[in-house]
């Protein structure tokens, strides 16, 4: 169905998700780890993948990010990344060496955002040793310009996120890092009384910063990480999503860290960050430790005004939803949401809040793996590969539908990267989850289509070209809800930039208000809007398309 | 969570020792005490500098011939000035009282030994053999003398615990209770049980039911009060986990985790200014624990008392950057 076209409401009895075989989508790709027996510790954590639309047809493409040759690894075959172009039939074509996206070095995730304002999306691919950035040339091809851009982040980088931190309306960059970490300083972690060799935990490792990089508007980027205190801040950094969590009108950032505090790196303006994790009750677990925090997200499921956290851990700490306070600090709401037992016995990697039912209420999807290949040979109750769960919000509590969403939350998988994309257009979201050495999985979602949406492309001009930090509030009927756009979020990986706001049963969406991120800061209101379908609006312009 | 309830099946565990670990302590305890004997530290009767009787009790002692040597050593115990033969003549008879069955005399000098020599590997390493073995006598003789008594069936139902062994342990306590349906305590350890088994609705009603059920026989029980407000905070029901740890840390004031219990439960359920007591209760008890501090800055910060909650944060991540970073099993 080509965007701008209804969407017929369905009741087919279909699970609420279904796989997409490879036979099928046509995507044979499969993530190589290069698992060795000196267990180097990036062998474990990836891979990261996308949703993005590179050649603007409307249509949701793939990408999905590889291991590949480095200090410590030296692939039989060459190993490369993959871009899938949407086929608008449910199948995908493998355009990676015309595109020239393959990656050269250990691929970890992968980051989309217009950073030149072109209207192209580009694509930032984090890596060990270092990063690429791919312009977008218009003509389905890429340009690798790292170099130029001054954006490399050498050392181990895993998620990043596009995002405008000092509201000039240019998407700057923000890429975690994790440890400090190359061959030479490989440590042997033996278990038992064997000593048999496993994965280390992260504790053994140097934390490292994470790097921020300014956009300068001319195609180049300036480390900003130490004058906005990014630097003060030793990360062992898997996840970021950056949201305004206390509504100040700038980006600030969640991210989260193994072993050591996650950050929220309040932003203060004037180019400067605070980091209040801690103080704001996000940094540790209830025991006052550090958990291992991976995949993170905000989304505001209570639809209280503010924006709420999620970041997911390794079992036997729980999982953790922060309900935002509404003054910096924020209660953490993991136990009395349901979402505590559940997550016990598992370790999270992607997340994201989204609402897969188009019910209005922002539910929330789980991808589970543990990180350890010997964790079955010296724990009970847990495994490996781990089922997905998602999670259906009920109104400001969740309750776990996994059993009854479809044959694949009875599955177990490595999964790692999880990111968000309507692929068939639909309007009902689905998702692209990403294996540690092993093939992707591809989730058509069947009940989002059951319900009335509107899918809403953002084009900023005087704010970010992407939107990040736009909130959209809408009416139909008795339904008021609320959606921010944030910029990142889950793990390795990037969504579909179109927000799909859910109407449920109703036939009629009375009206839509845009507040565009700062500098632009306007609110934008609709009326007299079309139902099941994308529909574009564009700063300033007072319509839609 | 998680680490709470480590914590707590940890102090149960460390209450239960199974046969077959007691077994194996028996073999290696008597193996250990007639190595030690025959590769004694002292020096041969008759040797230059030997004379003292002590000095020939240890000799004695040395060559297993604890007969002779253990009544020198008990009348000379206490009259030794000098430290190093102190301490040779306390560990040769501690060594012989238990070769020869004299529990009371090999307490008494383990004590001593302890109180006189603390933190002495080699003390503290006899000190867990001979307890262990001590422990291990006192389990045979409950088997020999009265095997179908509820105390011991209550040990063999420990031991298969302490192997996992869920069902067994299971249909081991339930026959005491058709014997003696009054027994305090078994109803607590069947509700433990079903917590151990893998997580299910079932098993946690079945604890339920069980902790209740202790606490109809011994409504003093706090660990059974404990066990049902922990349920509760698992389940996120704050309104009856808050009276349940009230009540274990009413009954049992030196419960610490119940002060912390409830502190964590008034946090949760935002009822901050009364989590206060509770949690600075629980810090002065186990000021090392993070645990107290952390959620006390969380009860301070909300109360509006930022300075307090400032000084505990640095506490919290002091003690943290002290310790092995990160929770991670």
């Amino acid at each position: 169905m080509a965007p701008g076209f209804a969407a017929f409401t369905l009741n087919d009895g279909a699970p609420a998700f279904e796989e997409v075989p490879p036979s099928v989508s046509g995507i044979s790709w499969a993530h190589v780890s290069g698992q060795s027996p000196e267990m180097y510790m990036p062998e474990t954590v990836g891979p990261g993948c996308a949703f993005f639309d590179y050649d603007s047809d409307g249509w949701m493409d793939i990408y999905l990010v590889n291991s590949g040759a480095c200090d410590f690894y030296q692939p039989a075959a060459p190993l490369r990344n993959a871009l899938y172009r949407n086929n608008h039939d449910g199948t995908f074509t493998d355009v990676t060496l015309k595109a020239g996206v393959a990656g050269n070095a250990y691929g970890m995730g992968a980051a989309v955002g217009d950073y030149d304002r072109d209207g192209l999306p580009d694509l930032y691919v984090t890596q060990y040793p270092r990063s690429i950035l791919y312009h977008n040339n218009g003509d389905g091809t890429f340009t690798d310009v790292t170099a130029k851009a001054g954006v490399a982040a050498p050392g181990w980088a895993t998620s990043a996120v596009w995002f405008d931190y000092d509201n000039d309306g240019l998407l700057d960059l923000f890429v975690c890092r994790f440890v400090e970490f190359d061959k030479s300083k490989n440590i042997y972690c033996g278990y038992g009384a064997s000593n048999r060799r496993w994965y280390c935990k992260p504790n053994v490792y140097l934390p490292a910063p994470c790097w921020l990089f300014h956009n300068n508007g001319d195609g180049t980027f300036t480390d900003v990480s130490k004058e906005s205190g990014i630097v003060k801040s030793l990360a062992k950094a898997w996840g970021v999503v950056a949201a305004d969590i206390n509504n100040d009108g700038w980006m600030d950032l969640f991210v989260g860290n193994d072993t050591v505090p996650n950050f929220l790196f309040a932003n203060r303006g004037k180019g400067k960050f605070e980091e209040i994790g801690t103080l704001a009750g996000v940094g540790y677990g209830s025991f006052g430790l550090a958990r291992s925090g991976m995949g993170v997200d905000a989304g505001d499921y209570d639809q209280d005004g503010w924006l709420d956290l999620f970041v997911a851990n390794v079992d036997h700490e729980s999982f953790a939803l922060y309900r935002n306070a509404k003054d910096e600090s924020f209660t953490d709401a993991t136990v009395a949401s349901g979402i505590g037992s559940s997550t016990r016995l598992l370790s999270g990697w992607g997340l994201k809040f989204f609402d897969y039912d188009n019910d209005g209420n922002l539910d929330l999807l789980l991808g589970n793996g543990h990180p350890d290949l010997m964790v079955e040979n010296r724990m009970q109750d847990v495994t490996y590969r781990e089922p997905m769960l998602l999670f259906r919000n009920l109104g400001g509590s969740f309750r776990n539908v996994s059993p009854e969403s479809g044959l694949a939350f009875s599955k177990n998988f490595a999964a790692r990267g999880l990111a968000l994309g309507d692929f068939d257009n639909d309007g009902a979201v689905d998702v692209l989850v990403a294996q540690n050495d092993g093939a992707p999985v591809l989730l058509r979602n069947n009940a989002g289509r059951r319900s009335h949406w509107l899918g809403v492309k953002l084009i900023g001009r005087k704010a970010n070209i992407d939107g990040v930090g736009a909130k959209l509030s809408y009416q139909s009927g008795d339904l008021v809800r609320h959606q921010w756009k944030v910029g990142g979020g889950s793990y390795l990986s990037s969504h579909d930039p179109r927000m799909v706001l859910g109407l449920g049963p109703r036939t009629k969406i009375d009206w839509l208000e845009v507040k565009w991120p700062n500098p632009s800061g306007k609110t934008e209101r609709f009326t007299e809007l079309p139902i099941d379908r994308y529909i574009t609006i564009e700063e300033g312009q007072g319509r839609w398309r | 969570m998680a680490l709470y309830c480590i914590r707590w099946s940890l102090s149960l565990s460390s209450l239960i020792m199974s046969k077959f670990l007691q077994s194996a302590f028996v073999i290696s305890v008597g193996v250990m005490v007639a190595a030690t004997i025959a590769t004694g530290q002292t020096r041969p009767v008759g040797a230059p500098g030997a004379g003292s009787t002590v000095e020939q009790a240890i000799d004695l002692a040395a060559k297993g011939r604890c007969q002779e040597a253990l009544p020198v050593l008990k009348r000379s115990a206490g009259h030794i000035p000098d430290k190093d033969l102190k301490y040779r003549a306390a560990m040769a008879t501690a060594r012989c009282a238990m070769s020869l069955g004299q529990a009371e005399t090999a307490v008494a000098t383990l004590f001593l030994l302890n109180r006189e020599f603390p933190h002495d590997p080699e003390v503290l390493y006899i000190t867990t053999h001979y307890y262990g073995e001590l422990a291990s006598r006192a389990s045979q003789e409950l088997a020999a003398t009265a095997p179908s008594s509820y105390q011991a069936l209550e040990l063999e139902a420990e031991a298969m615990e302490s192997q996992n062994r869920w069902e067994d342990a299971t249909a081991e306590y339930k026959k005491i209770l058709e014997q003696n349906p009054n027994v305090p305590g078994i109803h607590f350890r069947l509700g433990r049980v079903a917590l151990s088994k893998s997580e299910s609705p079932a098993n946690t009603e079945e604890a339920r039911t069980e902790f209740e059920e202790e606490l109809k026989l011994d409504p003093a029980n706090a660990a059974a009060e404990f066990s049902l407000g922990e349920i509760a905070r698992r389940a996120g029901q704050w309104d009856e986990a808050i009276p349940r740890f009230t009540s274990a840390s009413k009954l049992d004031p030196a419960f610490a985790e119940a002060f912390l219990a409830l502190g964590m439960s008034l946090n949760s359920a935002e009822r901050y200014s009364e989590a206060v007591i509770p949690l600075e209760r629980y810090a002065k008890m186990l000021p090392a624990d993070p645990a107290g501090h952390y959620q006390l800055s969380i009860a301070y910060a909300r109360t509006g008392r930022k300075e307090d909650a400032t000084r505990e944060m640095a506490i919290q991540r002091q003690i943290v950057e002290k310790t092995p970073s990160g929770s991670r099993p």
